[in-house]
């Protein structure tokens, strides 16, 4: 009885098993890709459809908006701007991020847990609340108005998660590893390119690509603390708000695409750093 | 090894990239005003590509303009040449920060503008630059459910709650719209429209039996509004969308609509209540602040912006209306002609009653508002009791004038010290 139960139950469950994990992926799919669709498509209308409803489903290709935006002053030098911060973030929160969290995951100090919760407050403080004091500080050391002086506000920004991801990154790898390398020769610092290096390299391109987008999408600081070297999120996005809907969807198109193009680029290491997390 | 020597030859390229910043030369134009995109881009090209020192157009919300200027002053050296704001920006800074204007030789060929611009002082804090108002708009479809006998022209409130009534039947959904969204100028409908037209006053008749009276006038107007209307920030957008065939918002939020179908939209007056028809200006103004890196070029900017020319061009670039006295030309954009001609009959209609912006709250302004917009929500969208709402709210508003100590402005009787709350 029991046998011919599980035979005629175990398809079902299976099927309906699959049923779930394909709705679940459509769904998880839609979720991402419809908004981006639609934002798609009203770059590509003109105004008097972006302003219709329904929406047609297929793009007109009327090319109107992203024409204005491409007459609009400043736009390139903007964009080179938020690259190289963001650029500028990634390494150096990394360069900051990475070694502390090693030191976090492999030694044992004093006031280890106090600094661990210490460096989530660079957080709890909202930006509009600390940029008049450091754009005053910035004015003063010359720092204002450069891309090197907002980069740094963006790695502080950034480096909680950098400190925090490299952290169980370096947690995950066994000690005895290192000390492998060790007895075979390897020197500390050679220990750690040689072999503990290669392994989190994944990891360490997710955390960077955090502090990418952190950099990429913040506003309130980068308006604040330049003028000429303006970044791209701080000279659109401000004025979009109060903008015509048509050049609302172009506008937030072109700030969206060179963020996704990059996190594009690099999502191989993205997927191989939760291969790691799995193991 | 190789990672190392990439993280080092990117970082050293991007440090090289980041010093060669040049040291401007070029006027920095820091505004809160024409700030959408395309006004931006016609400020840069049509209206200030005339100065020939040249100028650095940006235009900033509130929160990062005042941030970024008030670095600059506690630093004490900046890079902002000159200042565009409205006047409530203004008023709610220190005037010493601000140079005194004065002998400049420019101001507007209004008295009243020229007093607000001196903040309270004796001197020219800032020059007066743009004008605009509130106006009523329409799409002409809905005209035919005007009520028998109303004129378009010199609606009263009732007239217009009627025709919101008559287009909600008609379309078989409420087809007000009002700009109660985050961004929406709501506050300024109850300020200088509402309360004006019901009560001859703002701040004095806060909590009257005839601010009573307002408040229900405006929920029966509630009740064929689109309720959609707490997210409406730019009216242009829904009578675009068809989402509200009658709306009330700023000329430049009503803009795009006239100039993208001008012939399906109608520009008109604010309605008249029992006590006029209550109106009111928004002013704009441009200042140096102290720390301007190049005071005679900031002054010749100021001096440009006044000129009749460039003020032509600020109208066809922001559809803000000039300060000084000027012959406006035949060929303006449809908006600009639509919400010229609503606000001229609006101010010559016999019943106008113009009021005044808010002045002498300081940086008090927002609460002050806070005021009224509370009063919206409690009152119109939670259904609170009026008579309580108002009791409650009172003490706010006169906590207020009294911290302050600012007068009475139009349309409330003057008054000695800081205007009560009756």
């Amino acid at each position: 009885m029991t046998s011919v139960t599980t035979d005629v139950a175990a398809p079902d469950a299976r099927k309906a098993g699959k049923f779930v994990y394909v709705t679940a992926v459509v769904l998880l799919c839609a979720w991402v890709l419809v908004p981006i669709y639609f934002l798609l498509i009203n770059t590509l209308s003109s105004p008097d459809t972006v302003n219709s409803f329904p929406k047609p489903f297929w793009p007109e290709f009327d090319l109107g908006s992203l024409t204005f935006f491409a007459g609009f002053a400043g736009m390139l030098t903007a964009l080179k701007n938020s690259i190289l911060v963001a650029g500028m973030t990634m390494i150096m929160s990394i360069v900051i991020g990475a070694p502390a969290g090693y030191a976090l995951s492999r030694f044992d100090f004093r006031g280890k847990e106090l600094f661990r919760l210490l460096i989530l407050l660079t957080r709890a403080f909202p930006l509009p609340l600390l940029a008049l004091p450091l754009a005053v500080m910035f004015i003063q050391t010359g720092l204002d108005d450069t891309v090197f002086g907002l980069a740094l506000v963006h790695t502080t920004l950034a480096i909680p998660f950098a400190v925090l991801i490299t952290f169980s990154l370096f947690s995950g790898i066994p000690i005895e590893l290192e000390e492998a390398a060790w007895t075979l020769g390897c020197t500390r610092l050679t220990a750690f390119t040689k072999v503990v290096l290669p392994l989190i390299l994944p990891g360490i391109t997710a955390s960077a690509i955090f502090a990418f987008v952190i950099s990429w999408n913040e506003v309130f600081a980068a308006a604040v603390l330049t003028i000429e070297n303006r970044t791209l999120t701080a000279f659109l996005l401000q004025n979009l708000d109060t903008s015509p809907l048509h050049l609302k969807f172009a506008g937030g198109f072109i700030l969206v695409v060179p963020a996704l193009i990059f996190i594009f680029a690099v999502r191989k290491y993205l997927f191989a750093m939760w291969g790691i997390a799995n193991r | 090894m190789t990672f190392y020597s990439k993280i080092l030859g990117a970082a050293s390229g991007l440090a090289i990239a980041c010093t060669g910043m040049a040291a401007q030369a070029e006027t920095l134009f820091w505004s809160t005003q024409a700030k959408p995109v395309e006004e931006a881009q016609a400020m840069r090209e049509q209206v200030l590509g005339g100065f020939e020192a040249g100028v650095d157009y940006q235009p900033n919300d509130g929160g990062p303009w005042l941030t970024r200027l008030n670095a600059e002053l506690q630093a004490g050296s900046g890079t902002i040449g000159v200042l565009g704001a409205l006047h409530g920006d203004f008023s709610a800074m220190n005037p010493d920060d601000l140079v005194d204007l004065s002998d400049m030789g420019v101001m507007s060929a209004s008295g009243t503008f020229n007093d607000l611009a001196k903040l309270g002082t004796d001197s020219m804090q800032y020059i007066p630059w743009m004008q605009a108002s509130y106006i009523m708009a329409a799409n002409k479809d809905a005209l035919q459910y005007l009520p028998d006998g109303a004129d378009i022209n010199a609606l009263t409130y009732d007239q217009l709650i009627q025709w919101a009534a008559n287009a909600h039947e008609a379309a078989g959904e409420p087809k007000f719209g009002f700009p109660a969204g985050p961004k929406g100028l709501k506050h300024r409908f109850f300020q200088g429209y509402l309360y004006p037209s019901y009560t001859n006053g703002v701040v004095r008749t806060f909590a009257s039996d005839e601010a009573v009276g307002a408040w229900e006038a405006f929920r029966k107007l509630w009740e064929h509004t689109n309720p959609a209307s707490t997210n409406f920030s730019f009216m242009q957008e829904q009578l675009l969308s068809g989402d509200a065939w009658i709306v009330f918002d700023h000329t430049s939020r009503l803009a795009q609509a006239f100039n993208e179908r001008p012939d399906d939209f109608v520009a008109f007056p604010a309605p008249a209540g029992p006590t006029g028809r209550g109106f009111m200006p928004v002013l704009a103004g441009v200042a140096i602040p102290k720390t301007a890196p190049d005071m005679d070029a900031a002054k010749s900017l100021v001096e440009y912006m006044l000129k009749p020319e460039t003020q032509i061009a600020t109208l066809r670039a922001t559809n803000f209306f000039p300060v000084v006295d000027v012959a406006l030309p035949e060929d303006l954009p449809p908006s600009v002609k639509a919400a010229g001609d609503a606000v001229a009959k609006m101010s010559g209609s016999a019943d106008a009653n113009p009021g005044l912006l808010p002045a002498g709250l300081g940086d008090k302004g927002g609460d002050f508002n806070r005021v009224f917009v509370d009063s919206f929500e409690r009152i119109v969208l939670a259904g609170q009791d009026i008579r309580m709402v108002l009791d409650d709210q009172k003490g706010k508003l006169a906590a207020i004038m009294e911290e302050t100590g600012a007068p009475c402005w139009a349309p409330d009787a003057p008054s000695e010290g800081a205007c009560p709350v009756e």
